[in-house]
């Protein structure tokens, strides 16, 4: 025990001093080569640029591309375990918004490792405002440049080729329990909607919300969109059957239900070209065969 | 602390005495104890005996100060020179120990461990072991209290009862014994060795008070017999004086003839084993 | 695993465990100890605490990523992790000898419910908070809101359970039922108005995790757990006294009104503290209580604190467990002593059917 307190308090002697200073000038300097990328999109993005070989880790999110998911995973976004992150010795920390919980940021700060924040959003100017924010912290702002300008024509393309479509969505999150939790505006799922030129049947309230019986047959979607999980498709066609309220509404008299992989169709990152052509797709077709995207 | 306690060094006799003047109490709007006057006296056993709901245990709980607390303003216990009504716990555990009609455990101590409750600090271990052996249990002493039979679990309350007093007077003057039906569990043979214990416990200078059903072993043991009726005193006296025919007759509500034996028809009376000891 | 110790057992010297139970303290401080030390000296960062110790031994200075590492990351975790351990034991321990009954555990005062909605109140309605407020309280906010609200529950409960100065046990029991569905009815509500990030708050911040450990939250919430396990064993004789009812208890000298007083204070500020600084962790306050009674017997003089003893080294290895299976993500805690908790519950209650009323 007394060994264990010497040690504590040698510690604690030569903290107050060294903290402050810690790494970090060496940091201003040389770019960083130890990263950890937390945040599905963020690592997408990081991929994209050709800057994998910097990343020392990931978060749970990020399992695209497949070569993401060797790096050593840290856990989830907002639960970020201090050690664990240390464990891979970072030099800069590239997350999306919203990485917690404090305490583990602000030890992480003091560790002297910096936290990049990348601004969330759920539009065509998000996309881009991420990708150049993830170039200016990596050092690569010119293939940022480059790479968003190719995004923003890919977009462009994907965008007037969905056109618009006057089919109401309504993006069902989870149905725990027969209750239908659905997407209100302001959310990923509504940003998608809005991209390929759908309508979100639910506008009544912003984010995710249970909706009753009644609300869903008012909301009267022509097709029901939900999260791909491992390919389940039919099961869920069952489900939502099984519902009597969607089984009312047109989607369901038609079973106009698409599925779709969550990060590739949420992630709002370089791949959302590709989600929003391979989504309007399968919307238009919905109602008439079953369609799987991603 | 305000101590109810005026201490007289070379307390005159009747110091000692357990005493009650009006005992009061209602509950709920109900009178169960109404102007009850009660003396117990040192060296003797003091039986409480009445027919169901006329306010024994009540009675009992008071003097022992658990609802003394509770009386209606005017009614005094004393024991002693100390105020039941007033004493704290600790004060009161001192003076006096308390077996109840039943006790629940609500864990797994073993009998030894029961006993100790009532027995700590230094030289309770052996306390506990004599007090175990006095109610014939010393074999049980390293049983799960749990495991024991209804019976076998009274004498081991009483063991923890008595070694809770240790010896039946301290330098306060004499220790009181509350029984509350102590025999009500136990087979005859076991009936009269609890009661004997009661006995030895008042020759040697304690009080006993107990509420009692069965008047052959009051008459067999009390010195001091209280009949209650309704919440009020219909005698006290010597056994001789209070149970007599009448008054059990209207306590009671049946028709009872005291020393007279049945025409036909066998029947048993405990006094007949104390003959044959 | 451990025995049901046989009545006619050599070992119970004279029928008094008590002995075996002082045995039993040294053997758990000596795995406090070693969880302690293997608390400090295991983790993803592979930062090794003998070199360290051994560097500082010479008058070496320690690299700044180790001694940051054992000192802001491990250590105050350490520290956390016993004192959590040890809080929800002993409040397990002190509630079950009030209510006499081997089954209870902290949640009856309304401790864990209160506790709930309170976290549950500040993740969701935290961000409508004054900026100014927000800033100032920071990270403090939901274990500050968290300790309120189980100091509010058991106040109220508290008041329900008491007429004229005398607290009844059974009524503050089915108050406590009473208020933990309405406190769930209240987090419904919160939840139904959260939004999606708030939602994982709510879900991680029910399973636990001492991830969150750092000096100035540690500290605090021990300068409250401390106080309370001094606190436990003065109770101890009444605890004793009280399993024989509340009669007994009060025939044996104990003032019974104070017993339950300074037991419901005690429960409140430690499970209230570490439930705060950690969030939900079940099973620790039945489990350990219960483990030890089979052990050396239900003696509150020896299962206080040995209960502590025991509850610190159980949570620090659930702990060490919750840090290396995914290393380096981490489970939590919750998670880790519920799946040990559980099955080792069962079995227990399998053993013990038919042998004790429980």
């Amino acid at each position: 025990m007394s060994l264990t307190r010497r040690i504590l308090l040698a510690g604690l002697a030569a903290l107050p001093l060294s903290l402050p200073v810690s790494l970090s000038p060496a940091l201003a300097e040389t770019p960083a080569s130890r990263i950890v990328s937390i945040g599905g999109g963020v690592t997408e993005i990081v991929f994209a640029l050709g800057q994998q070989h910097r990343l020392v880790a990931r978060d749970t999110t990020s399992t695209y591309p497949p070569e993401a998911e060797l790096l050593p995973d840290v856990g989830y976004i907002r639960r970020l375990s201090p050690e664990g992150v240390l464990s891979v010795q970072p030099d800069l920390i590239l997350t999306d918004e919203g990485a917690g919980p404090p305490e583990t940021v602000e030890l992480l700060e003091n560790a002297g490792i910096p936290f990049r924040e990348v601004p969330q959003g759920f539009d065509r100017a998000a996309i881009l405002a991420k990708i150049h924010r993830v170039g200016e912290v990596l050092g690569v702002s010119a293939e940022a440049e480059a790479l968003a300008e190719e995004v923003a024509a890919d977009l462009d393309a994907a965008m007037a080729q969905a056109g618009a479509m006057d089919k109401r969505v309504l993006f069902i999150i989870s149905m725990q329990g027969g209750r239908v939790m659905a997407s209100g505006t302001g959310t990923a799922a509504d940003g998608i909607i809005n991209m390929v030129g759908a309508q979100n049947a639910v506008s009544e309230y912003p984010g995710y919300k249970t909706l009753t019986d009644e609300a869903i047959t008012r909301a009267a979607p022509d097709v029901i969109l939900m999260m791909s999980r491992n390919g389940e498709h039919t099961s869920t066609t069952e489900m939502l059957l099984a519902n009597p309220a969607i089984a009312t509404t047109p989607a369901g008299q038609a079973e106009a239900f698409v599925t779709m992989d969550g990060m590739y169709m949420l992630g709002f990152s370089v791949r959302t070209a590709d989600a929003v052509r391979d989504l309007a797709r399968a919307l238009r077709d919905s109602g008439t065969a079953l369609n799987q995207g991603g | 602390m305000n101590a109810p306690l005026t201490h007289a060094p070379a307390a005159a006799e009747a110091d000692e005495h357990l005493s009650g003047r009006n005992i009061r109490l209602g509950l709920r709007g109900k009178q169960i104890l109404d102007s009850v006057d009660f003396t117990a006296r040192p060296g003797e056993v003091t039986a409480i005996v009445g027919p169901n709901g006329s306010g024994k245990t009540t009675l009992l709980r008071c003097l022992t100060g658990e609802i003394a607390g509770q009386c209606a303003p005017g009614s005094t216990i004393r024991m002693g020179a100390l105020d039941v009504t007033r004493a704290e716990p600790w004060l009161l555990a001192q003076r006096r120990a308390v077996l109840a009609q039943a006790t629940s455990l609500a864990f797994p101590f073993t009998v030894l461990e029961v006993v100790r409750l009532g027995a700590e600090g230094a030289g309770g271990a052996a306390r506990a072991r004599q007090a175990l052996a006095q109610v014939d249990l010393g074999h049980y002493a390293e049983r799960y209290y749990q495991e024991l039979s209804g019976g076998e679990q009274q004498r081991v309350q009483l063991a923890r009862v008595l070694a809770q007093l240790d010896a039946p007077r301290g330098h306060h003057g004499p220790r009181w014994l509350f029984l509350d039906e102590p025999v009500s569990a136990l087979d005859i043979g076991h009936q009269l060795q609890v009661m004997e214990i009661a006995r030895a416990f008042a020759r040697n200078g304690g009080g006993v008070v107990a509420v009692m059903h069965d008047l052959n072993l009051t008459a067999m043991f009390a010195q001091e017999v209280v009949l209650l009726n309704q919440g009020r005193v219909l005698g006290a006296g010597a056994p001789a004086e209070v149970l007599t025919d009448r008054l059990l007759e209207t306590a009671y509500g049946c028709r009872l003839r005291i020393g007279v034996a049945p025409r036909d028809g066998l029947f048993l009376l405990p006094q007949t084993a104390e003959q044959g000891n | 695993m451990v025995a049901l110790p046989h009545p006619e057992a050599p070992a119970l010297e004279h029928g008094d465990r008590r002995r075996r139970a002082r045995q039993l303290r040294l053997v758990l401080a000596g795995v406090l100890l070693v969880t302690v030390l293997l608390s400090l000296a295991v983790g993803a960062a592979g930062t090794s605490l003998w070199q360290s110790l051994a560097a500082v031994l010479r008058g070496e200075a320690i690299p700044l990523s180790d001694s940051i590492v054992l000192w802001q990351i491990r250590a105050p975790r350490t520290l956390m992790g016993m004192g959590v351990g040890a809080a929800l034991a002993v409040s397990g321990a002190l509630m079950q000898g009030l209510f006499r009954n081997p089954l209870a555990d902290p949640g009856i005062v309304g401790v864990s419910a209160g506790a709930g909605l309170g976290a549950i109140t500040a993740i969701v309605l935290g961000a409508f908070l004054p900026l100014g407020l927000l800033t100032a309280l920071g990270f403090y906010l939901v274990p500050l809101a968290a300790f309120l609200g189980s100091w509010l529950s058991t106040i109220l409960l508290y008041r329900v359970a008491t007429r004229s100065g005398r607290t009844s046990v059974a009524v503050m029991l089915l108050a406590g039922i009473a208020l933990g569905a309405l406190t769930g009815a209240a987090s419904g509500v919160m939840v139904y108005i959260a939004d999606d990030n708030q939602l994982r708050d709510l879900t991680f911040w029910g399973m636990g995790s001492l991830a969150g450990a750092t000096w100035p939250k540690v500290l605090t919430g021990m300068a409250v757990i401390l106080p309370a396990l001094c606190a436990a064993p003065l109770l101890a004789r009444g605890l004793n006294a009280l399993s024989l009812g509340e009669a007994a208890a009060y025939h044996l000298g104990i003032r019974i009104q104070r017993v339950k007083n300074l037991a419901i204070l005690a429960v409140a500020a430690a499970t209230g503290a570490a439930v705060a600084m950690s969030g939900g962790i079940g099973f620790v306050g039945i489990v350990v209580p219960h483990l030890l009674r089979l052990v050396s017997g239900p003696d509150h003089r020896e299962l206080l604190p040995n209960a502590a003893l025991l509850g610190a080294a159980l949570l620090l290895v659930a702990d060490i467990i919750s840090r290396v299976v995914i290393a380096p993500a981490e489970l939590p805690i919750g998670i880790v002593t519920a799946i040990l908790g559980g099955p080792f519950f069962l079995w227990i209650l399998l053993r013990q059917r038919g042998v004790l009323d429980l």
